[in-house]
């Protein structure tokens, strides 16, 4: 494919994925490639494969059909802890914390590092939390408060900061700007931009051009199950790319310049 | 944000604060208005002790069990059904302490048949322990054709005295195993892994699913150690009576729920403590000792637990709005 850069360094590529649900063709042959400390904006109306396309990448769906590769090895992705192994975190919205737990208890959920006789080495969770969460340039004040106490964007912080920890290569963010205020979307935006500094390539979904547009380095577009475009932020518009999603097809300029027949 | 931290953690201890309170505010009234103050009488406490711990071991489970988002109202039956269990064992003349431990066994592999059909079916499990609360006690009654039988174990004094004796011929051992479960269950929800999961399973599945906790798992073994301390309580209970009835545990198990809630446990998982829940097991058992001490009659219990679940579930509400508001 010509919108792949091949002298890039890929770190996610796929290659052909089909998935069925039954007889509904979700995915109809998608190619999808993420490059190292690249962020990639996954753009689509509803039902038009994003999500699943992400859970065939974090291992909660297998795809029926197509290849995966990463770093450039052929790799099978058939639960959430093989996606895990090869560094893929995915953060969901309503689904990445328990409220009612401490920022520490959530950080290193199910990952609790234990002393001697497997008790739980609090000391350790409760300062790496808060190293963690600095990286990210969040400020809290204790690693024992209740998440419910935090607001929507710092608890995006929280489940960012808690992939970044364990070090993870590549972040899924899905709809990670979903009913936040202003501000707080901000703050999400500079999580994800502080995650590129790191190195760390990110795949951000969501349904707002303006807040994808302004952190992705490209923006892949998804339409009834197939790659509609994949185009560099730097040669084309939030207006483009709206258009581009109402419309279903490409325009023709850009469909020249991308080189689509 | 600094008075976010206080004002979360103050409402945190405030929880178990609450419940201490209206612990001591039961304490000190029942022991004013009981005849004679009765109440705070070394007889009745002693026979609180060994009476209650029975009741409140197995409560200690129940509210793990919620915490981790899951009920059992299978625990009277169960009880029974274990009881029946060591009867057998002493009737075959097997020794005491294996017949504890073939008890435990049994009662612990009841638990994993509830847990594995509530999370494999997808059901509900305040259905299938009901189905398991009528079930084991039909079983019971029909094995044992519901006729009291002897079941002694004087020769084994050392069993005796570790199941019934009194530490300094003060202290009855069930109270000490009531304080050994609470606190080995403390330590295990609060501070192992597996207490974490246990949290994070009852708050919010589909996180610690897909923080790649076996959450079915973890609900298991929380169903396995409310029947094992079901059948611990029936170990001590039938040495304690030295027969066999299949009708114990009659309503204990709304009565374990209710000392959960009034220890601060959230009926939707995800909250609680141990030290919350131990409070709440002793005030519901200490309301049904005081009224009978106090001779009045037995519709004033339920009144008293009416009550005090009413206001722990207010206090509860009050203090979910606040986190929501912070």
């Amino acid at each position: 494919m010509s919108t792949i850069d091949t002298s890039s360094n890929p770190l996610l590529r796929m290659e052909g994925i089909h998935k069925w649900f039954g007889k509904v063709h979700a995915l109809e042959g998608v190619d999808f490639q993420v490059n190292k400390a690249e962020a990639v904006g996954l753009v689509g109306d509803n039902g038009a494969g994003k999500s699943t396309l992400i859970k065939v990448v974090s291992g909660y769906h297998r795809a029926s059909r197509g290849k995966i590769f990463f770093e450039n090895k052929e790799v099978k992705i058939n639960s959430p802890k093989d996606a895990r192994a090869l560094g893929v975190e995915t953060v969901y919205q309503e689904q990445a914390l328990a409220l009612h737990l401490s920022i520490s208890r959530n950080i290193f959920m199910g990952r609790e590092p234990s002393k001697a006789l497997g008790f739980l080495a609090k000391k350790v969770m409760d300062e790496e939390s808060m190293d963690a969460l600095t990286s990210i340039g969040l400020k809290l004040r204790s690693p024992d408060i209740p998440v419910a106490t935090l607001s929507g964007g710092e608890r995006q912080g929280v489940a960012i900061a808690r992939a970044l920890h364990f070090e993870a290569k590549l972040v899924i963010l899905d709809e990670p700007t979903i009913a936040l205020s202003v501000k707080e979307v901000q703050e999400v935006l500079d999580f994800v931009r502080e995650l590129k500094n790191k190195g760390i390539a990110v795949i951000f979904i969501t349904h707002n051009l303006h807040h994808v547009y302004s952190v992705s380095d490209r923006i892949f577009v998804l339409v009834h199950g197939q790659k509609l475009t994949d185009i560099s932020t730097k040669d084309t518009t939030v207006n483009e790319l709206s258009k581009i999603i109402v419309r279903g097809t490409m325009g023709e300029k850009t469909l020249k310049e991308e080189g689509i027949e | 944000m600094a008075s976010e931290s206080k004002l979360s953690r103050l409402i945190v201890s405030f929880r178990n604060v609450g419940a201490l309170a209206i612990l001591v505010i039961l304490v000190v009234m029942f022991a004013i208005f009981t005849p004679k103050n009765a109440f705070i009488g070394r007889a009745n406490i002693q026979s609180m002790l060994a009476l209650g711990s029975e009741f409140m071991i197995i409560a200690l489970g129940v509210g793990l069990l919620m915490i981790a988002g899951e009920f059992d109202l299978s625990i009277g039956s169960v009880l029974a059904f274990c009881a029946l269990i060591f009867t057998w064992t002493i009737e075959l003349g097997i020794n005491p302490f294996y017949g504890t431990l073939i008890t435990l066994v049994c009662g612990s592999l009841v638990g994993m048949l509830h847990g594995f059909i509530t999370v494999k079916g997808k059901i509900v499990s305040f259905v299938t322990t009901l189905g398991g609360m009528m079930f084991w006690r039909g079983l019971t009654l029909i094995l044992s054709e519901g006729v009291m039988r002897p079941a002694q174990t004087t020769e084994f004094t050392a069993f005796q005295a570790l199941t019934t004796g009194k530490l300094g011929g003060y202290f009855p051992a069930q109270g000490i195993w009531f304080l050994i479960v609470a606190i080995v269950l403390w330590a295990v929800l609060h501070k192992r892994r597996f207490g974490n999961w246990i949290y994070s399973t009852g708050d919010n599945k589909m996180a610690a699913r897909s923080m790649c906790i076996n959450t079915d798992l973890v609900k298991i073994v929380c169903f396995m150690i409310v029947s094992c301390l079901c059948a611990f309580a029936a170990v001590i209970q039938t040495t304690r009576l030295a027969a066999f009835s299949s009708r114990v545990g009659t309503g204990w198990e709304l009565r374990a729920i209710a000392a959960a809630v009034v220890g601060g446990t959230s009926l939707r998982g995800g909250r609680g403590s141990m030290i919350g829940i131990f409070l709440g097991a002793l005030i519901i058992m200490i309301i049904e000792n005081a009224l009978v001490i106090a001779r009045l009659p037995y519709e004033w219990t339920y009144m008293a637990f009416g009550f005090v679940i009413m206001f722990s579930v207010l206090l509860d509400l009050v203090i979910e709005k606040q986190l929501q508001r912070a």
